[in-house]
């Protein structure tokens, strides 16, 4: 067979939102003759029993990819802590602590009077 | 830049270390041809795997199985359309499409399962076929859920749920046969004295010296051979069927305690042979149906690919 | 309260439902795109799960089970439009099916476009069940229509073929689309707020301006009621719908009553 010998649908990827509290997820895709086409396609290919208040298609070559073997573009060797809720949540607690021991010996001392 | 043979022999490493690949990797032409292969007998076994029940979908006996039923079928199809485009994204490097791939299932070039080229004669078998055929795919597909290939493994998820809801819908049909009239009894029992070998052969034979299935175990597509998986159907089913007080139709089947395992008589593998020149019970009705319908829709898809419709 | 009139109602309801919802699903595994196979599938079951609220809702209005009601009546108590009971082709789905989705989608378009303004007139029927029922059914309409609307403009506009295909289609449908419209023996009241004439009207309003958009001929208004004889509404319907029940209660008709 040539290539081009038939004629050839397009692939649309197909995102899903499925509630306003959610982002659109990829869920598969579907070959169609246009974007039109592959959203009502698309709908019952991924819908059947899941609800879901929006549908995007995308044409697959309209997509642009990191490379899989590119493993050091996603690398995060070095500690980037600093930039986490780890990385300050027990040292702010101990410091905390401090206060809240002098916080009560006050209490203490209104209360015993 | 590494030549041919050091990539091949990292990717055969990446593989056997448990690495996933992905459709856009490098991959060595050996892996990719028996991806696509396997892929497109997978997606039109489920896509003439509609057929058998399809014929009772018009003659379903209530509403309630008029529209299990339907669900039941439209989910193979949909299953059909899945594995084709994970193969499709596979075999663009190739040259081939959706035509192409299932163009070639008529022209003998590309096989579906054995299983699907057997009769279903009776309602009952449509049961059978929900339930046990249903059940087998589950147990080779679940084993397949950590195939090296990432979109397939993935697909799977989506597929092995909904044949959930599928062997359901067959227990439900066997079991309020099982519970029925004589009449409706002996419909189940007879359908599977009619499938009871075909359940067997569905596995494939316990040694298989195929170089396809070789490279597919090389590369960690698959990792259980067609008898544990044949094991594990019997373990999960033989039990379920003889509580319903059926009899299947083998009188050596019994478990070795011992062994570990189940001992059966051996279906006649030769039947597989005719099955994979197409000249299996149905084989050809069935290829004959697709092949009519497929003709008859050329037309439709020429219209969806007209740059009109491209436009919008 | 007019139940003789209700009930006239909802078998028209459920029959045509089920008889098109089981031609439906005569296409499934056979359709011309496999993405396709799938939508239309859910189609199919939408009218046979629509069917089956509606032989509930006669069940509940004593006639009957409502699976005795879809299997057991004979060809000359059924009240489905002879539109769809007409074959989706030479041939059956077992045996050589050169079925034609171009008069598949006509038919599909044109029925659904009447159900859909038939529910609409029901949400404002005096038969509280039968309006809210409606009302579900309705939206469930909406993706019926855009289906089968976007199937129409890209047969219509695609290739010489396809379009030549549509306008066949066209002309194989419009004979029998009087006898959607026919109310048989229900009378326009309370129960249903609406005469043939009116369904006439708004269904035309709806779909010529699509025949004009893709450039179609316009075949002429329909008339508001059946060819004499032809009226599937009054029990009048043809060989085909024999051939259909003989296929649908195959099963059924062998322990009528036992669990399945």
């Amino acid at each position: 067979m040539a290539l081009g010998a038939h004629p050839r649908f397009r692939v649309y990827e197909i995102f899903v939102q499925k509630d306003h509290q959610s982002p659109h997820v990829w869920v598969g895709s579907v070959d169609a003759g246009s974007a039109e086409d592959a959203i009502l396609l698309a709908r019952e290919s991924f819908l059947r029993r899941d609800p879901a208040v929006s549908i995007w298609a995308v044409e697959q070559s309209a997509i642009h990819r990191t490379d899989y073997a590119d493993r050091d573009f996603f690398a995060r060797e070095t500690d980037k802590r600093y930039r986490t809720l780890a990385g300050y949540r027990a040292a702010n607690a101990e410091r905390w602590r401090k206060y809240r021991r002098e916080l009560l010996d006050l209490e203490r001392d209104f209360v015993r009077d | 830049m590494p030549n041919h043979d050091d990539r091949h022999a990292a990717f055969l490493d990446r593989v056997q270390r448990g690495e996933k690949i992905e459709a856009t990797d490098w991959m060595p032409d050996e892996y990719r041809i028996a991806m696509v292969k396997f892929l497109q007998m997978h997606a039109l076994s489920e896509l003439m795997g509609a057929l058998p029940e399809k014929e009772w979908v018009p003659r379903a006996p209530t509403l309630a199985r008029k529209l299990s039923l339907m669900a039941k079928v439209q989910d193979e199809v949909g299953h059909a359309q899945l594995i084709l485009r994970v193969a499709e994204d596979l075999a663009a490097p190739l040259g081939k499409g959706r035509e192409e791939l299932v163009a070639e299932l008529f022209t003998g070039e590309a096989k579906f399962h054995n299983v699907f080229h057997m009769p279903a004669p009776t309602w009952a078998d449509a049961g059978i076929i929900g339930w046990l055929v249903d059940g087998a795919a589950v147990v080779s597909q679940a084993a397949l859920l950590t195939s090296s290939y990432a979109p397939y493994a993935r697909v799977l998820q989506r597929v092995c749920a909904e044949e959930g809801f599928h062997i359901q819908h067959g227990e439900s049909i066997c079991l309020a046969l099982a519970e029925g009239t004589p009449a409706q009894r002996q419909m189940l029992q007879d359908a599977l004295n009619r499938w009871w070998e075909a359940l067997l052969l569905f596995f494939g034979p316990p040694e298989s010296n195929s170089p396809s299935a070789a490279v597919l175990f090389k590369y960690r597509f698959r990792t259980k051979t067609n008898e544990e998986l044949r094991q594990k159907f019997l373990t999960k089913y033989v039990p379920r069927i003889w509580a319903l007080g059926l009899t299947i139709p083998d009188p050596q089947l019994r478990f070795d305690e011992e062994a570990g395992r189940w001992v059966y008589t051996p279906p006649d593998w030769s039947k597989l042979k005719a099955i994979a020149r197409n000249q299996g019970p149905l084989s050809q009705y069935r290829l004959g149906l697709r092949r009519l319908s497929y003709e008859q829709g050329r037309w439709v898809r020429e219209a969806l690919l007209a740059p009109a419709a491209q436009a919008v | 309260m007019d139940t003789r009139g209700v009930i006239a109602l909802l078998y028209q309801l459920a029959d045509d439902e089920l008889v098109v919802g089981h031609r439906d699903s005569e296409w499934l595994g056979l359709a011309p795109h496999i993405e396709e196979d799938v939508a239309f599938s859910s189609i199919a079951q939408d009218e046979v799960g629509h069917a089956a609220l509606y032989y509930r809702l006669l069940e509940e209005l004593g006639e009957g089970r409502a699976d005795d009601l879809a299997f057991l009546r004979p060809a000359g108590q059924r009240r489905n439009a002879v539109l769809l009971e007409r074959p989706n082709g030479p041939g059956t789905y077992l045996a050589e099916p050169r079925f034609d989705w171009g008069y598949t989608i006509v038919r599909r378009l044109a029925y659904d476009l009447f159900d859909a303004i038939r529910l609409e007139v029901l949400t404002a029927s005096a038969h509280a069940p039968l309006a809210r029922a409606a009302a579900k059914i309705l939206r469930e309409e909406r993706y019926h229509l855009l289906h089968h609307t976007t199937w129409f403009r890209r047969l219509a506009t695609g290739t010489a073929e396809s379009r030549r295909r549509l306008e066949a289609g066209v002309a194989a449908v419009w004979p029998d689309l009087g006898g959607l419209f026919s109310l048989g023996e229900v009378a326009p009241g309370p129960h249903f707020p609406a005469s043939p004439e009116e369904l006439v009207d708004r269904w035309t309003a709806e779909l010529e301006p699509l025949f004009a958009e893709v450039g179609f001929a316009w075949p002429g208004r329909p008339a508001p009621a059946a060819a004499p004889g032809a009226d599937g509404r009054l029990g009048q319907h043809t060989p085909e719908l024999d051939g259909l029940l003989e296929t649908m209660g195959e099963v059924y008709r062998t322990a009528p009553g036992a669990a399945w």
